[in-house]
């Protein structure tokens, strides 16, 4: 017992670098940071809001049909299925690209205590992210229904078992998905993108889930009927999508009666069941798919040859920078993931979930506007854009030297060459990004060619300020103290600071062209929004110049 | 060719004073050691000269460029081996010499020439085209040699270049440097152990607590180490 406590005590520390947020906000600097950091968080809160206020109306479309525990299992559904997806992404980094499995391992500890302790921090990033979600289902539902004291003791209690069968779930997948991937030299890259494969088909299934329960719930002629005698038949159909969510829901929505209390019974029981499950698995699972993760391959002189040809090849400075900076993405995996994972994904997810759920909606709304408006081709070039951020590559981009920094500081590059290449490293992966969101968005609405082109033209030209914006908060605080590059990227609070930052920066853009779009013609607004890209292109480039010769001198 | 004048740097807001005063004027052509006990100072000096940290003050000039004001001349003339080189280990050795040979624009005959030679020398012309995260301490070690000398640099830096290199290797360095001497080249390293140093030196400096309290060749050092018994110490305690 003590064993596992004193793991999931390390574990807690160095997932969360307690002690050295405790100790950097000593400093003056790190504090200033911090406050930033803040005030960017607080800029999203408005929206949280607005959506917070959004729920609450859709509580009283449910309760009006009498249906009021459908709103409540929206909330569950939704934490849950975000819980498992996550969940795979964190298992994966936590379970087999962490930095202290390869100090673990030797030490004569059983898999399943690395395993218990790694999950039990797990479900501490599950809360984080699955509160703001399903607290407000819970408290609507509460006040709004005047609930008694056991409604809410009973959501102390779900709340606190919500992450666990998700979170199962993931793990064991996962570990299944890595024992048997575990094979050759080029293990990476097949794990890389069978994952991707992978969670595009987790989506795709649960998504195919939600239209055959929605079918499934409109068949038959006595559906009204059964409407008004079951006040639970919402949950009871749409609820097969992810039973756990409908046990939680039956049990909130009849906490007065026993069926209530056998529901959360139920919850709590397989919740705890299913983990003992995934630990006795883990025994014969977890160490099969980890070892010899980190062995990479190596010829030990029977590989190929090089040729003259490699030995000479000339580039110049900033080509042979960006060209780096993709070799590092493509062959980290974390990054990979991350970076260009997400800007393929993203787009391909939003075009899936219009289709695959048979609703129309998206389509519709898409058919609806005007296309001589313009409003589609800039959405598109403002999501985009938006990916410009969301990849990481420019918020990243120094951090990711890590200890290697020193080549950069000692070698003769201009700074501008660093820009350069840094940018371009961005701009190549957006350009795959702009691809894969041309080739969705074409299974939905038919652009012509001149729109795609000024759109993916307007998205590429914006991403170049955007990656510039990530650059500067990157330079100004590069976490370059890492074992592992899991830490550059997914541990890195320039990451956040950036989408705060960014939501800012297009949010301003955004605003203006709304407000202009009827009243300017539509070539100017182009034309405009061009003159603006370019122009904070320049200003970016400048300050850059600045920050990172002065920060290159003085880092330590 | 490398002059230091008044060098002095505090780590931890002036608690620590890791390099005191120090004054160094380095021929061209000479070999010269830098010599000194663990937590001497030798680092922090070896830092401030190839632009990765920045003095408190004094100032250091290469060739009469001053290295903090025009840094980019300075770093092209200058090559630095650091003490426990940190490279892109996901990166194969091959990309990694190209990307470097790309930075200081070496022309493709030089690179070819070079890269030949070396990776010959050095014995790890099979492994470059493996990932670097496959390589020990000292083939990396040896990859960044390589890459160093690409540039045919007119100071070559090291730190602590002998650690963790097999007696082979750690020969062929030396004639390296002795070669690149006889070309009118300089050296400047640091080492911890007074054999590596008396061998190879054309002059010495011994750095301790940050001061240098000796300078000049082995045979004055010695004599003066007769008359001095705080010297006499430092040599006892920098022989292996
Ligand atoms: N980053 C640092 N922060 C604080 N003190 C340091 C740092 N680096 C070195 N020092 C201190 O400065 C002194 C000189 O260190 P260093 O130059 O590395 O010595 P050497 O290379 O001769 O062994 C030592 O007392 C060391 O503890
Ligand atoms: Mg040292």
């Amino acid at each position: 017992m003590d064993k596992i406590i004193s793991l999931i005590k390390t574990d807690f520390n160095t997932t969360y670098g307690l002690s050295s947020i405790a100790y950097s906000f000593k400093s003056k600097k790190n504090r200033w940071q911090i406050i930033v950091f803040g005030l960017a968080m607080l800029s999203l809160i408005p929206t949280y809001f607005m959506i917070v206020k959004g729920l609450g109306s859709m509580y009283d479309v449910y309760s009006q049909i009498g249906q009021r525990s459908m709103f409540l299992l929206s909330g569950f559904l939704a934490s849950q299925i975000l819980i498992f997806v996550f969940g795979l992404l964190y298992v994966m980094s936590k379970y087999y690209f962490s930095n202290d499995m390869g100090h673990l391992v030797p030490l004569p500890i059983k898999p399943s205590y690395i395993i218990g302790s790694k999950f039990v921090t797990l479900m501490i990033s599950e809360y984080l992210t699955s509160l703001p979600i399903i607290l407000p289902f819970i408290i609507i539902y509460g006040l709004k229904g005047k609930e008694g004291v056991l409604y809410w003791i009973y959501s102390i209690l779900l709340i606190g078992f919500l992450p666990v069968i998700p979170l199962v779930l993931a793990s064991v997948l996962i570990m299944i998905f890595m024992k048997y991937t575990n094979i050759g030299a080029r293990k990476d890259l097949i794990r890389t993108i069978s994952a991707l494969i992978f969670i595009v088909g987790m989506i795709y299934f649960q998504l195919k889930m939600q239209t055959i329960a929605r079918k499934a719930l409109l068949e038959g002629e006595d559906f009204l009927i059964n409407l008004i005698s079951d006040s639970n038949l919402l949950v009871k159909k749409l609820g097969l999508i992810f039973p756990p969510s409908q046990w939680a829901t039956l049990s909130l929505a009849n906490y007065l009666n026993f069926g209530g209390f056998s529901n959360l019974l139920f919850f709590v029981l397989i919740g705890v069941i299913s983990f003992i499950i995934m630990i006795i698995l883990s025994e014969s699972l977890f160490f099969d798919g980890l070892i010899g993760n980190i062995e990479v391959s190596a010829s030990k002189g029977k590989g190929k040859k090089i040729d003259n040809k490699d030995l000479s090849r000339e580039t110049r400075p900033y080509w042979a920078l960006a060209k780096k900076e993709i070799i590092m993405i493509f062959k980290t995996p974390v990054y990979l993931l991350n970076a260009v994972g997400g800007v393929i994904m993203i787009p391909i997810i939003l075009v899936m979930s219009s289709v695959a759920s048979g609703d129309q909606s998206l389509k519709a709304a898409l058919e609806m506007m005007d296309p001589n408006s313009g409003l589609l081709l800039l959405a598109g070039a403002g999501f985009i854009v938006a990916i410009g951020m969301i990849n990481s590559i420019g918020t990243t981009t120094f951090s990711r030297e890590g200890k290697s920094l020193w080549i950069q500081r000692t070698l003769p590059i201009k700074v501008s060459d660093q820009i350069i290449g840094r940018v371009l490293s961005s701009m190549l992966i957006q350009t795959l990004g702009t691809v894969a969101f041309l080739a969705s968005i074409a299974f939905v609405v038919r652009l012509n060619v001149f729109d795609m082109v000024l759109m993916a033209f307007l998205g590429l030209l914006g991403s170049i300020p955007m990656t510039q914006l990530g650059m500067v908060i990157d330079i100004l605080r590069p976490m370059l103290e890492w074992d592992n590059p899991q830490k550059a990227m997914k541990q890195n609070l320039n990451v956040l600071i950036g989408m705060g930052v960014g939501t800012l920066f297009l949010g301003a853009i955004g605003f203006l062209t709304i407000k202009a779009i009827n009243k300017i013609d539509l070539y100017l607004i182009y034309i405009l929004l061009i003159g603006v890209f370019v122009l904070s292109t320049i200003i970016l480039f400048n300050i850059l110049e600045k920050l990172i010769k002065k920060q290159f001198e003085i880092l330590e | 060719m490398l002059k230091l004048k008044n060098i002095s740097k505090s780590y931890g807001k002036g608690t620590i004073k890791a390099v005191d005063d120090v004054s160094l004027d380095i021929r061209p052509g000479e070999i010269f050691g830098f010599l000194g006990p663990n937590g001497a100072g030798k680092t922090t000096t070896i830092k401030m000269v190839v632009g990765l940290l920045k003095p408190d003050t004094g100032t250091i000039s290469v060739n009469n460029i001053d290295v903090w004001e025009e840094p980019l001349k300075a770093k092209s003339i200058i090559s630095y081996v650091p003490d426990n080189p940190e490279v892109y280990d996901r990166l194969k050795g091959i990309e990694y010499l190209n990307f470097i040979g790309d930075m200081y624009g070496i022309p493709k005959e030089q690179r070819q020439r070079k890269l030949e030679h070396y990776l010959e020398l050095f014995n790890i012309k099979d492994a470059v085209g493996d990932l670097i995260a496959s390589y020990s301490h000292g083939m990396k070690q040896k990859l960044v040699l390589t890459s160093a000398l690409l540039n045919d640099p007119k100071l070559f830096i090291l730190d602590e270049p002998m650690v963790g290199l097999d007696p082979k290797s750690s020969f062929n360095l030396k004639e390296i440097m002795r070669n690149m001497c006889n070309e009118g080249k300089t050296v400047f390293f640091s080492t911890h152990v007074l054999e590596v140093a008396e061998k190879l030196c054309d002059r010495i400096a011994i750095i301790n607590n940050g001061k240098i309290i000796a300078l000049g060749t082995m045979e004055e050092l010695r004599s003066h180490a007769v008359e001095r018994k705080s010297l006499e110490n430092i040599f006892l305690e920098l022989t292996e």
